[in-house]
């Protein structure tokens, strides 16, 4: 009964939502906000002629790669500042200012000195993910249980095994964890830089505004809210299935 | 910990040293347009027709922060600690609150052009878009956190539910409203540059665009300086009155 109860709630919250979106739409009309409906049926005709998904997905393939090297770049720059002492005093200062920049700052000089291509979407994912990554994963390596190193001690395992086998797989969760914040952050990024320059989907979002059509902006922005949940979704599991003690821990705490 | 302290904060402060260098070493090997010296930037500071310039930028830029960001506080707060005290609610919504908070808001631009126009009232509902969600997370997570033992404590010693509220949830929030408000003001202050870059472009925006446009890289770089100093000054404060403030809560760190 609390099973059937907790599975049903979300979906009338849902309803509800839209519902109130129907009612408040009908009313405003399509050039303020488009109702549901009507959403819908011009998000079957852009799904059916496909600039949307194809637009899409270049987009992420370029988000993609800056996010894969702000995960290369970040993660080792978290465990290392996680782990030695000096080299968190000398990077901690950089990554507080970096972390409080905001990336759409930084864009018109950005601009100025790599051009409006693929390096400056790229560059600007990168600045806009890495830092979140790397407070992650610093804060995840900061609190390594000292007995599990203390155990690994005790069997004699030498620095490298201590770090692969102890520190890495402990580290896990806040890899995950990072990442996901970091997607969260390179996706926001990937559209204000697309907006900026006005290419790719960014471009389709300004160009549904600039047209006064709602319809076809909402169905735009639901695109990304869907294509994010699933990359956060994806990103969940795996990490359950890397740390499955991780959960379990937490639901005993 | 003082005797440790002092050499730590040295390592810091060499850090800011060595970074300066390489960047004016790096500087010398690139014109002036591209990437200017440290040196010529902080000279933008002290040129007086600049720095005053400046001045009314920030001044009129934390007119749009301060009214989207209370605005955001004033709902988010007491919003998010209904949704997190009561289950059903949050059974009810959270899957919607979290498939809206997964929509970047700089894509939600176009809308806010087509409601509010080009000026104030757009630059302050792109703050409080930026702000809100992320506030609103973080209530529900805090309010969902109070243990139940403690709450019970109340119940038992007579209190009203009302008296509970006051007296034992908000108490416990508190940590996670600083929380909030860390996370809040970073993006309040991203929103703000990000406004007065994508509308009719004011203020810092202004400054740092028209710099940017006539290649004074070291103006545009001065003004991205500046926004950094308010994110670092605002994270600086809410440190100093959480202290202040939550002298009796011990901070995971």
């Amino acid at each position: 009964m609390k099973k059937l109860r907790n599975a049903l709630l979300p979906l009338l919250g849902f309803a509800i939502v839209i519902a109130i979106w129907e009612i408040v739409g009908s009313r405003l009309g399509n050039s303020l906000f488009a109702p549901a409906s009507s959403v819908l049926v011009q998000y079957i005709d852009m799904l059916r002629e496909g600039t949307m998904l194809n637009e899409l997905f270049t987009s992420l393939r370029q988000m993609l790669l800056g996010f894969v090297i702000a995960c290369l770049v970040g993660m080792p720059m978290g465990i290392a500042m996680g782990r030695s002492k000096i080299t968190d005093t000398m990077l901690r200062p950089w990554v507080s200012i970096f972390v409080v920049t905001s990336t759409a700052a930084l864009v018109p000089i950005l601009i100025m000195i790599l051009g409006t291509g693929l390096t400056l979407r790229a560059t600007v994912v990168f600045l806009a993910a890495v830092w979140y990554i790397v407070l992650t994963t610093y804060n995840g390596a900061k609190g390594v249980s000292p007995e599990l190193l203390a155990v690994g001690h005790s069997f004699s395992a030498n620095r490298h095994q201590i770090f692969w086998k102890i520190i890495l797989p402990a580290l896990y969760p806040y890899l995950i964890t990072g990442a996901r914040i970091g997607l969260i952050h390179a996706i926001r990024a990937m559209v204000m830089a697309e907006m900026f320059v006005i290419v790719g989907y960014g471009a389709l979002i300004n160009q549904a505004g600039m047209e006064i059509n709602t319809s076809s902006l909402l169905a735009l922005l639901l695109t990304l809210a869907i294509i994010s949940l699933i990359a956060n979704a994806i990103l969940s599991q795996w990490g359950k299935n890397l740390a499955p003690w991780y959960e379990q821990q937490r639901q005993t705490l | 910990m003082p005797k440790k302290s002092i050499p730590l904060l040295w390592f810091s402060a060499l850090s800011i040293v060595i970074g300066l260098a390489v960047w004016e070493l790096c500087a010398t090997q690139f014109s002036d347009f591209i990437l200017p010296s440290p040196l010529s930037v902080f000279a933008q500071f002290l040129d007086p027709n600049f720095a005053l310039r400046l001045a009314k930028a920030v001044s009129g830029s934390l007119i749009q922060l301060g009214i989207g960001f209370g605005l955001a506080l004033a709902v988010a707060v007491p919003l998010g600690t209904l949704l997190g005290r009561s289950d059903t609610l949050y059974r009810m919504f959270n899957p919607t609150i979290n498939a809206i908070y997964a929509i970047p808001p700089v894509a939600l631009i176009p809308f806010l052009i087509i409601w509010f126009g080009l000026f104030l009232e757009s630059r302050v509902a792109l703050v409080f878009l930026m702000c809100f969600f992320d506030i609103l997370v973080v209530i529900i997570a805090g309010s969902r956190d109070v243990r139940t033992s403690w709450i019970d404590v109340g119940r038992s010693f007579g209190g009203s539910r009302y008296y509970c509220l006051r007296h034992i949830v908000f108490p416990a929030l508190t940590p996670f409203l600083f929380a909030a408000l860390r996370v809040g003001s970073a993006r309040a202050i991203n929103g703000m540059i990000t406004a007065e870059l994508f509308f009719a472009a004011v203020n810092l925006g202004q400054l740092l665009k028209r710099s940017s446009q006539a290649f004074d890289a070291s103006a545009a770089l001065a003004v991205v300086m500046t926004v950094c100093l308010m994110g670092l000054l605002a994270q600086t404060i809410i440190m100093l009155l959480e202290r202040r403030l939550l002298h009796w809560h011990i901070r995971r760190s």
